[in-house]
């Protein structure tokens, strides 16, 4: 019963994503099969995690999750007549050569083995201190999280602040299962990474113009030591690596945007830039970065319009979650001093420390094998093109870092260095697929570019 | 050209294939260790207290142990400051004992004498102590594993 739950649970979030994919790109006349079961998972989190935040206002229990699987139901449906209205087809394209056949099995093997994997593990500290903890006493509460956790003092170690994104998603599969259950919950995690890889496979294909370089980027992703092997990982049930996978939907769809005018592309950004600061608190630092290169690029393309439009839904869903957290009195805790220029001189004396510990970090084998050789080498063939969307692109992975570095400044732990050594693996992470992105089209290298996928 | 080019993928297959030759001994171990099991709702947080407090379901145990301390009143846990064991035993705590409004205490020392001074009876129902040794005068402790101990708060005035 509590796998059919499980399944149910799944199927819901599929669907709704689904329906939400079709519709963006049922005017194209074909949809990807492989893009929108990605696609599909990434937006039915969202979709699912929001309904439940903003419906749990008004009910819980069985009339939450009976709304909330009917709203997946009706988006199914619009999507679905969005595709037969526009006449679309839904394509499965398949591997050309004996190559292509051979990367894309070690694809599929590697997903299964990090599904595996996963359920081998219990969820980590933060996974269970941060986030699942707001799923259950979520789901004790018959689907919202009560007032007074907010306002809890003894329970601010669990960052009341953070957003729901996957807190609300393992939600929906302990209101499909009846019950909190650590072990089945893990799927949501190598499920992102199941997602991670084709679309990285994908976004690199389209964008160098050659399928083998995508699937072959694909195949290298899970040997960063940091996705099954360290703190923060899948296998852990942190948030880190769907957030990167946001991250490098949005970065990619907002490229291909810029290189083709699609439509549907900059819908596609829209949706994953505005899930960032909904997954992870640190996502608004990567949304606004991305924001930032988009409206530079846009500006020289004359595209603005468009992209301001975009970045709405983003900017909406960042009030909201601040305004909620004023209305619910949160317990003010933070590990970071506000922003200001008095704290900025006092603090400045640490960037030596924070770069140092940062270089430590990137050259970490244990941690990172050589992907951040491979990243750097990636940057300087990227910045060397002097083409603004790679240059774009190479920033996309080095600002986010750097911001990251510097939030440090502000850290008000009592060792700062213990601060960054303890969580700076795990930010790391979020530009890592974006970096995998960037060694894809240093490795292409090349003046044809046409979209094979 | 074709020169520069042979060279540009000869270079980056050199980065790739150390780039795995190092990453696989990591990756390895990593896929290799542990075992699946065993499928139980509380399976990460009974893990967790059993491994480092030795309690046996510690998710249905201790939630019950706090339900008999009565219904009002909070938990004071206290922790030692700096010691991750301790802090994180301390969180479970306040995890499991859900809805009930919990205070994290974290010591420096050893002992928590003028702490428990500084508790008012009145509004609390029970304070336990992660890894610390509660006060010799205190009595009727609750041992909750190895290094949990629960102390009724009627027992925990001075």
């Amino acid at each position: 019963m509590i796998v059919l739950g499980l399944f149910g649970a799944l199927f819901t979030i599929v669907i709704a994503g689904f329906g939400m994919t079709t519709s963006i790109f049922a005017r194209t006349g074909r949809i990807n099969l492989i893009e929108c079961a990605c696609l599909s998972w990434l937006f039915g989190c969202g979709i699912v995690s929001l309904l439940l935040w903003v419906f749990g206002a008004f009910c819980s229990g069985l009339p939450l999750q009976a709304i909330v699987a009917l709203v997946c139901v009706v988006l199914v449906i619009v999507g679905w007549r969005a595709k037969q209205n526009a006449n679309a087809n839904i394509d499965l394209p398949k591997p050309a050569t004996i190559t292509e056949w051979i990367l894309g099995c070690v694809i599929l093997i590697e997903i299964a083995v990090l599904i595996f994997v996963a359920f081998k593990h219990t969820l980590g500290w933060d996974g269970l201190l941060n986030w699942e903890i707001k799923a259950r006493y979520a789901f004790l509460n018959g689907g919202s999280i009560p007032a007074s956790y907010y306002s809890s003092a003894g329970r601010g170690f669990s960052h009341p602040e953070y957003p729901l994104g996957i807190p609300f998603t393992e939600l929906w599969l302990y209101l499909w299962m009846g019950e909190p259950n650590q072990f089945w919950v893990k799927i949501i995690f190598p499920s992102f990474y199941a997602a991670c890889a084709p679309l990285l496979a994908l976004l690199v294909s389209r964008l160098s113009g050659k399928r083998w370089i995508g699937l072959f980027i694909a195949v290298l992703l899970p040997f960063v030591p940091s996705v099954s092997a360290s703190p923060g990982g899948i296998v852990v049930g942190y948030v880190d690596i769907p957030l990167s996978v946001f991250y490098l939907a949005a970065l990619g769809y907002l490229l291909l945007w810029l290189k083709t005018n699609d439509r549907p592309f900059i819908s596609v950004f829209a949706a994953c830039s505005a899930l960032l600061p909904w997954i992870k608190s640190e996502g608004i630092i990567l949304w606004s970065v991305l924001v930032l290169l988009g409206f530079v690029l846009s500006l020289a393309k004359r595209r603005l319009a468009h992209f301001v439009i975009s970045i709405v839904p983003g900017c909406a869903l960042i009030l909201a979650w601040r305004v909620y957290l004023k209305l619910v009195h949160l317990w003010p805790h933070s590990d970071f001093a506000p922003l200001s220029l008095s704290t900025l001189s006092q603090n400045l004396s640490r960037l030596g420390d924070i770069f140092g510990i940062l270089f430590a970090e990137l050259s970490e084998p244990v941690h990172w094998s050589i992907f951040w050789l491979l990243a750097a080498v990636a940057l300087i063939y990227l910045f060397a093109s002097r083409k603004l969307e790679r240059i774009a692109l190479a920033s996309a992975v080095v600002a986010p870092i750097l911001l990251y570095s510097l939030t440090y400044v502000f850290s008000t732990w009592p060792s700062y260095s213990a601060h960054m050594t303890s969580s700076v693996s795990r930010l790391l992470l979020h530009v890592m697929p974006a970096g995998w992105l960037g060694i894809g089209l240093a490795l292409s290298q090349t003046k044809r570019e046409t979209q094979t996928l | 050209m074709r020169a520069l080019r042979y060279f540009h993928f000869v270079f980056w297959f050199a980065l790739f294939a150390a780039f795995v030759w190092i990453s696989a001994p990591i990756v390895w171990p990593a896929i290799r260790e542990n075992r699946i099991g065993p499928i139980a709702t509380n399976r990460s947080i009974d893990a967790y207290l059993g491994a480092l407090s030795g309690i046996e379901h510690g998710s249905a145990k201790l939630p019950d142990v706090f339900r008999r301390l009565g219904k009002d009143g909070s938990l004071v846990v206290f922790v030692r400051d700096e010691n991750a064991q301790s802090e994180f035993l301390g969180m479970m705590i306040g995890y499991v004992s859900w809805p009930r409004e919990v205070q994290v205490i974290k010591v420096s020392g050893r002992t928590v004498e003028k702490e428990l001074a500084d508790i008012k009876p009145s509004s609390v129902a029970g304070v336990v102590f992660c890894s610390i040794d509660p006060p010799t005068w205190l009595q009727h402790r609750v041992r909750l594993g190895s290094s949990i101990t629960l102390v009724p708060v009627t027992e925990a005035a001075p």
